[in-house]
C-alpha cells in the first residue's frame, strides 16, 4: 500500500521565489537606465554591461525554475487523484458489430427446423452408405467367378 | 524508500535552479568592488548600492526557496513514515 502525503506549500515556496528571482533579473536589466548611472546614447561602462548580462540569464532561468515546480506540483496533484491525465484520443473508433436481433421464438422455431433437417439428412446418408457397401460387396464377388471360369477353361 | 528516493523528493531540479541563483547573488553583490566601479572609501555610487540591494535579494530569495521546499517536503516524508508505522501497527496480528 502506498501512501502519499503532500504539501503544496512547498511547490508555492518554489514558484514565488523564482517569481521574485524573475523581477529582480527584469530590475537588474532596466536598473542603468532607471537609476541613470547608464548616460543616455553613451556607450555601456562596464556596471551596465555586467548588469545586462546577469539580468538577462537570471529573469530566463527564473521562468525554467517556475516551470519546474510548476510541473512538479501538477505531478503531485495527478498522483493524488486531484488531476486526471487527459486520456489520448485513439486512432480508431472502436468497431461494434451488429448482431442480428432475433425474437426468441423465431429462434426456436429455426432450430427446430434446423434440427429436423439434420435429422433428415443424417437418414439420407446412413441409407446411401448402406446401399453403397451392398454394391462393393456384388463387384467384389464378381472376380472370383470369372477366375473361376478362366480356371475351368484351362 | 532508499536515500536516492528521499533526496530526489527533498531536492527537486528546481532546487538546482535556485542554488544557481544564490551563487548569482553573491556575484551582483560584489561585482561592483571586483570590478572596481566603487572605488574605495568612497560614498556607494547607485550603482553599487543597486547591485548589493538586488544581490542581498538573490541570495535571500534563493535560500527561501530551497529551504522551505526542503522544510515542507521533509515534513510530509516524515508524515509518510508515520502514517506507514501506525498502518503496520494496526494490521500486525500482534500490535496492540
Amino acid at each position: 500500500m502506498r501512501i502519499m502525503h503532500f504539501t503544496l506549500s512547498k511547490y508555492i515556496c518554489g514558484m514565488v521565489a523564482s517569481l521574485i528571482i524573475f523581477l529582480a533579473g527584469g530590475w537588474l536589466v532596466l536598473a542603468p537606465f532607471a537609476l541613470g548611472y547608464q548616460p543616455y546614447g553613451a556607450s555601456w561602462d562596464s556596471q551596465t554591461t555586467n548588469d545586462f548580462a546577469t539580468g538577462i540569464p537570471v529573469a530566463v532561468l527564473a521562468l525554467v525554475s517556475f516551470a519546474f515546480f510548476f510541473v512538479s506540483l501538477l505531478g503531485a496533484l495527478r498522483a493524488a487523484g486531484i488531476l486526471v491525465a487527459r486520456q489520448r484520443p485513439q486512432a480508431q473508433a472502436p468497431v461494434v458489430t451488429q448482431v442480428p436481433s432475433v425474437p426468441a421464438t423465431q429462434q426456436s422455431d429455426l432450430d427446430r427446423t434446423l434440427s429436423t433437417l439434420a435429422a433428415a439428412l443424417a437418414a439420407d446418408l446412413t441409407a446411401r452408405r448402406q446401399a453403397g457397401s451392398n454394391q462393393l460387396n456384388q463387384v467384389s464377388d464378381q472376380p472370383t467367378d470369372q477366375a473361376v471360369n478362366s480356371r475351368r477353361d484351362a | 524508500m532508499s536515500v536516492r528516493d528521499a533526496m530526489r523528493r527533498l531536492i527537486p531540479p528546481g532546487s538546482y535552479v535556485l542554488f544557481l541563483f544564490f551563487l548569482t547573488g553573491i556575484w551582483v553583490a560584489i561585482s561592483p568592488f571586483v570590478m572596481t566601479t566603487q572605488p574605495s572609501g568612497q560614498h556607494w555610487m547607485a550603482s553599487t548600492v543597486n547591485n548589493v540591494v538586488i544581490g542581498t535579494i538573490l541570495i535571500v530569495v534563493s535560500l527561501f526557496g530551497i529551504l522551505g521546499y526542503l522544510v515542507f517536503a521533509l515534513r510530509d516524508l516524515l508524515a509518510e513514515a508515520q502514517a506507514r508505522q501506525e498502518i503496520a501497527e494496526h494490521t500486525s496480528p500482534s500490535g496492540e
